[in-house]
C-alpha cells in the first residue's frame, strides 16, 4: 500500500543548475504556420537531430482541429538536462505567418530570433528589439529543387543562429524522407545548408551567445500515445479495436502495421459501442484486448463498463482526455474525466483506475495495467491526457527495458487444471466464489471449460440468479478482488522536492514534469515543497500522513472543479487548497512556480 | 473436435423459461443440430447472446457464452473471432436487439464478412418487455405504445442485409425444424457472414405473425427453384413485400471471409511470459 515513497528516478535528481535562467543550455524553440504547413514534421525533424546530438528534448503543440486553416505551432524546449515542462519562454521562432509572431507575443523576449521570409505577401511585423532574420525561404527552396522544402531552409537557419551543427539535420531528414528516394533527401539536406549559409553570409549574430552543447547519448524521442501503443505490444496485447478521435487515435495508428507483426490484428469499429465490445469479445476469447478513446468516445463506452466488470472480462480502456464537456475543444488539454473514469455506469462497478504521471510511465503503466486486468479480471481504466499523447521527448533507451516486462496472465486455467474447478456434475465455476475474489478463467478450446458469463447477476456457473444470497456472495466477491489487489499490489506514489517541507503539492497525471521544474524556481526563491504525484486513482495510496504533517496542501490539476482535490478531501477529511487550469493549456513550469507561491500566502481553506 | 457430439450436448441443464409454445425453442433447436452436425463441441463454440427472450439462449445452450449488452451481441462476436479464427461463433438476438439498437452494428457486421454466424430471432415484437412494437412489426400493429399501430413500414432486414454488401442472406421458419437446421447449417458452413432471419413466433404478445399466419403464408425458395448465387434473382425475392419467403436468398460463392482478407489468423491468446524477443527493435524505431 502506498504512503511509501518510491525510489525516484533521474528524472527527479536535480543538479542544482538553474538551467532555466542559462540560455547557453536550455533553448525554446518553435516553428508556427497554418495547420497544413507541414509544421508538425518540421518540428519533428529538428527535434529528432536534437535528439541524435545528444541533447534532451521535450516538444508540445498547438494546434486546432482544422486541417487547413489554423494556426499551428511545434514547440521544442531542449537542453543537455533532461527537459520535462514547456516554459513561458521563446528564443527563436520559424514564423510563416504573421499570425505565429502575435500568437508567440507574451513568450517572445528582446533575445528572440524570428526568421521569416521577407519576399513573401505578408509583412512582417516585429517587435523592434527582437532580432529579425529575413531569409527568402522559397526562393532558396526552390534552388534547392522545390518551394516545398522552404520549412527545411528555415531548419537550416536557424541552425546557423543557434551555431547547432547543421550536419545533425542529415539523418533526421534521411530518416523522413528516406522513403522517397536519395534525391529528394540530397534536395533537402542541400535546402538546409542554403538556409545556413544564407544566415551566415547575411547576418553577423554570433550565434545570438548560444553554443548548442552536444553530448555522445543516443536518445529516443517519443510521445504518450507511442509509449502507450508501445507498452501494449510488449505486454501481448494481441487485439485493438477502436474509432477514431482525437487525441486518442494515434494509438490505433501506431498499433496498426506493427501489431501484425505479433500475430495481432487492429480493427476500426463503427463507433465506439462496437469498439469496446468487440474488445471485450477479444478479451473474451482470450487475447490481451485493449480499445482507446477520448470525449465523447468514453461516454459511449460507458454502457459497458457493468457488464466488463461482472463477466469479469479483462479489459484494459484507455481514455487520452481532452477539454469537453460534450465536443469542447478538442484538441486541446484537460483531466476532466478522472470522476467518469471512478464513477461511470450505473450500478456499482469494481474497476482500477491507473493515470501514468509521464510519457515513460505511459509505457509501464499500459504494461501493469494489463496485468492487473487479467489478474482481477476486471475492467482496468488507463488515463492519459492530450498534453502527454502529442508531447514527444527524449528518453534513453533503457528506460523502457524489454527484459523488465513482466507478464502475468492471473489464474488462467488449461485442460488439466480446469478440472480442480468442475462441480460435482462437471459444469466449469467460472464465478467460483473464493476468499481472494478471483476466479479461475478459462479461455475458448479448453476442454470442459465452456460457461457462459453475462450481464444478469448469476450464479458461480454464470446462471442468472435473483437469489438474494447469490447475488450478495457474487457483489462480495466482485468487491473483494479489489481489496485483495489493494493488499496484494504497489499504488506507491511518486515523490520528488524535500522530504521535510511544510507545503506538500498533490497531482495526478501528467503536471508530474512541470511541476519537477517549478521546483527549480521555487527553490530559486527559498521555497521549500514537497511534491507528490499519484499514478493511481483507484485504489490510490493513503495519504492521510503526508497531508497531516504537512500545513499547506495544494492540489494541482487541469479541470475547473478539482475532481481530485474533492478525492483528497473526502478521503482525509480536510480541506485542501487546489490550482486548476481549463484553458485548454498544460502548465508550465514557472507559471506554476508562480502559482504555488501565491497559494502559499492565501489562508487555509476553512474546515 | 469429437465426432461423436449429439445436439443434445450444446443443451444447458437450465430449465428454459420461454413461454410454452414459443418460437425460440424451435430456433434453438435447430442452431444447437446445426452446429453439431457441423462438427462442432461446446468447448470450441462461442455462443453471442444479445437482450430480449431471444438472448436467454445463451443460457439455454451449453458452450463458452456471453450475454452481453442490449444490441451490442454482433461486435462482440466480432472481437470473439478475430481473436481465435479457430473458434465456431454463433451470435443470435431478437429483432429489436438486432433492426433497432443494434441496427448499426448490423449494417457494418455484414460489411465486414467475418466468418460466424447470426440468427435473428425475428418475432416482429420486443416480447421482454411485454409487447411493444419492433422494427419488423406490421404499420397497423397495435401495441401498448402504439395504440394505432406504428405508422411506419417494417425494416426489411434481408433488404438491409443486400445493401450492406451480405455474402449469405437466408430466412427460416422455427417451426418448420428440418428446413431451418438445414439453412442454419448452410450459414455455418458459409466462408463468411452467414445471416438467416428466423421467424420465432411470440405466442403472448403477436396475434398477427402466428404460428398459423406463417405455415400459410410461406413460400420456399427451395420450391420455386431459386438460384441463391443468381444476385438478380435474390434482390428480386428480398424486394418482395407481398411473400414471406423461407430458404437461401442469396449467396456469394466467392465470398472471401475477413479473417482471409486481412490475414488474421492466428490464436491470439497465446503470448510469451515476458516482451516479444525482438521487441528492443520497437524502442530503436524511436532514434
Ligand atoms: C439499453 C437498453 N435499453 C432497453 C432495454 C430493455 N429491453 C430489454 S429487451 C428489449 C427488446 C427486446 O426485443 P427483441 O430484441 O425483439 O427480443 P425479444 O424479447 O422479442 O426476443 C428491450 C427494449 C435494455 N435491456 N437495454
Ligand atoms: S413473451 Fe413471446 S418471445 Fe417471450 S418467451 Fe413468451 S412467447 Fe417467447
Ligand atoms: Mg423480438
Amino acid at each position: 500500500m502506498g504512503g511509501e515513497s518510491v525510489e525516484v528516478s533521474e528524472a527527479f535528481s536535480f543538479t542544482g543548475e538553474k538551467v532555466l535562467h542559462n540560455m547557453a543550455e536550455d533553448l525554446n524553440w518553435a516553428v508556427g504556420g497554418e495547420a497544413g504547413d507541414g509544421i508538425d514534421s518540421t518540428g519533428k525533424i529538428f527535434a529528432q537531430a536534437l535528439s541524435r546530438a545528444g541533447r534532451h528534448v521535450f516538444t508540445s503543440k498547438d494546434f486546432a482541429s482544422r486541417i487547413r486553416g489554423g494556426y499551428t505551432a511545434y514547440k521544442i524546449r531542449t537542453s543537455v538536462d533532461r527537459v520535462q515542462s514547456v516554459v513561458d519562454r521563446l528564443d527563436i521562432l520559424v514564423a510563416l505567418t504573421q499570425r505565429t509572431i502575435d500568437e508567440n507575443l507574451d513568450e517572445l523576449h528582446a533575445d528572440s530570433a524570428i526568421i521569416y521570409d521577407g519576399e513573401r505577401s505578408w509583412e512582417a511585423e516585429i517587435p523592434e528589439e527582437m532580432n529579425a532574420v529575413d531569409v527568402p525561404l522559397k526562393s532558396l527552396a526552390e534552388d534547392a529543387g522545390g518551394a516545398i522544402m522552404r520549412n527545411i531552409v528555415a531548419l537550416g537557419a536557424a541552425c546557423e543562429i543557434t551555431g547547432f551543427n547543421v550536419e545533425y539535420l542529415d539523418e533526421a531528414l534521411e530518416k523522413r524522407f528516406g522513403g522517397k528516394g536519395s534525391k529528394i533527401v540530397e534536395n533537402n539536406k542541400a535546402a538546409a545548408r542554403a538556409g545556413q549559409e544564407y544566415v551566415q553570409e547575411h547576418y553577423d549574430l554570433d550565434h545570438l551567445g548560444y553554443d548548442l552543447e552536444t553530448t555522445d547519448n543516443d536518445y529516443v524521442l517519443l510521445n504518450g500515445n507511442e509509449a502507450i501503443g508501445m507498452g501494449a505490444l510488449a505486454a501481448g496485447c494481441r487485439f485493438y479495436a477502436g474509432y477514431p478521435i482525437t487525441p486518442a487515435t494515434s494509438i490505433m495508428e501506431y498499433l496498426t502495421g506493427r501489431i501484425e507483426e505479433y500475430g495481432g490484428h487492429v480493427v476500426q469499429a463503427e463507433d465506439e459501442l462496437s469498439a469496446i465490445n468487440m474488445a471485450l469479445g477479444g478479451a473474451r476469447a482470450g487475447a490481451r484486448s485493449m480499445t482507446a478513446t477520448s470525449g465523447a468516445g468514453i461516454d459511449l463506452m460507458t454502457e459497458t463498463f457493468g457488464l466488463i466488470a461482472t463477466s469479469e472480462t479483462p479489459l484494459v480502456i484507455t481514455d487520452v482526455q481532452r477539454s469537453g464537456p460534450s465536443t469542447g475543444m478538442p484538441t486541446k488539454q484537460e483531466q476532466g474525466d478522472l470522476n467518469m473514469a471512478l464513477y461511470g455506469g450505473h450500478g456499482e462497478v469494481p474497476r482500477f483506475v491507473v493515470a501514468p504521471t509521464s510519457i515513460d510511465e505511459c509505457f509501464w503503466k499500459t504494461i501493469e495495467a494489463f496485468n492487473l486486468a487479467e489478474k482481477y479480471q476486471t475492467p482496468v481504466f488507463l488515463i492519459s491526457d492530450l498534453a502527454m499523447s502529442v508531447t514527444e521527448q527524449t528518453f534513453a533507451p533503457e528506460t523502457f527495458d524489454m527484459d523488465a516486462v513482466e507478464i502475468d496472465r492471473g489464474k488462467l486455467v488449461d485442460d488439466d487444471s480446469v478440472d480442480e474447478w468442475l462441480d460435482e456434475q462437471g459444469r466449469f465455476r467460472a464465478h467460483a466464489v473464493t476468499d481472494d475474489g478471483v476466479s479461475p478463467r478459462a479461455i475458448p478450446g479448453t476442454i470442459d471449460g465452456a460457461h457462459m458469463s453475462t450481464g444478469l447477476e448469476h450464479d458461480e456457473l454464470g446462471r442468472r440468479t435473483e437469489d438474494q444470497d447469490e447475488r450478495v456472495q457474487q457483489v462480495d466477491k466482485r468487491s473483494r478482488k479489489v481489496e485483495t489487489a489493494k493488499e496484494d499490489e504497489n499504488w506507491e506514489y511518486r515523490e520528488f522536492g524535500d522530504e521535510d517541507a511544510d507545503n506538500l503539492i498533490l497531482s495526478w497525471g501528467s503536471n508530474e514534469g512541470a511541476l519537477a521544474e517549478a521546483l527549480d524556481y521555487l527553490e530559486d526563491d527559498g521555497i521549500d515543497v514537497r511534491v507528490i504525484s499519484v499514478p493511481y486513482i483507484f485504489p490510490r495510496p493513503d495519504l492521510t500522513d503526508e497531508i497531516e504533517a504537512a500545513d499547506d496542501v495544494i492540489v494541482v490539476e487541469c479541470n475547473a472543479t478539482g475532481q481530485f482535490a474533492d478525492l483528497i478531501e473526502h478521503d482525509v477529511l480536510t480541506r485542501v487548497k487546489r490550482i486548476n487550469k481549463y484553458t485548454g493549456v498544460r502548465f508550465k513550469a514557472d507559471e506554476l512556480a508562480e502559482q504555488i507561491t501565491e497559494k502559499l500566502s492565501e489562508e487555509v481553506p476553512a474546515q | 473436435m469429437s465426432s461423436d457430439v449429439r445436439f443434445t450436448d450444446f443443451k444447458s441443464d437450465k430449465q428454459p423459461t420461454w413461454c410454452p409454445g414459443c418460437g425460440d425453442f424451435g430456433t434453438m433447436n435447430g442452431m444447437m443440430k446445426a452446429l453439431a452436425e457441423t462438427g462442432n463441441d461446446p468447448d470450441n463454440t462461442f455462443v453471442v447472446a444479445g437482450i430480449g427472450c431471444s438472448g436467454k439462449i445463451g443460457t439455454y445452450m451449453h458452450s463458452y457464452a456471453l450475454h452481453g449488452v442490449h444490441g451490442r451481441a454482433l461486435p462482440v462476436g466480432t472481437g470473439v473471432k478475430m481473436a481465435r479464427p479457430d473458434i465456431e461463433v454463433m451470435v443470435a438476438g431478437g429483432d429489436g436487439d438486432g433492426y433497432s439498437i443494434g441496427a448499426g452494428h448490423f449494417v457494418h457486421a455484414v460489411r465486414r464478412n467475418v466468418d460466424m454466424t447470426y440468427c435473428v430471432m425475428d418475432n416482429r415484437i420486443y416480447g421482454l418487455t411485454k409487447g411493444q412494437a419492433s422494427p419488423t412489426s406490421r404499420s397497423d400493429f397495435e401495441t401498448s405504445t402504439t395504440p394505432e399501430g406504428p405508422k411506419q413500414p417494417p425494416v426489411n432486414p434481408l433488404a438491409l442485409a443486400l445493401a450492406s454488401g451480405a455474402s449469405f442472406i437466408a430466412q427460416s421458419f422455427a417451426s418448420d425444424a428440418l428446413r431451418h437446421q438445414e439453412i442454419v447449417q448452410k450459414a455455418v458452413e458459409h466462408d463468411g457472414f452467414g445471416f438467416v432471419n428466423v421467424f420465432s413466433p411470440c405466442v403472448t404478445f403477436n396475434d398477427v405473425d402466428t404460428y398459423d399466419y406463417f405455415r400459410d403464408n410461406l413460400v420456399d425458395l427451395e420450391d420455386e427453384g431459386h438460384d441463391p448465387t443468381d444476385y438478380e434473382a435474390a434482390k428480386e425475392v428480398i424486394l418482395d413485400s407481398d411473400k414471406e419467403y423461407q430458404g437461401i436468398m442469396y449467396q456469394d460463392e466467392n465470398s472471401v471471409p475477413y479473417h482471409e482478407q486481412h490475414g488474421v489468423t492466428e490464436d491470439m491468446s497465446e503470448i510469451p511470459d515476458g516482451a516479444p524477443d525482438d521487441a528492443m527493435d520497437l524502442v530503436r524505431e524511436f532514434y
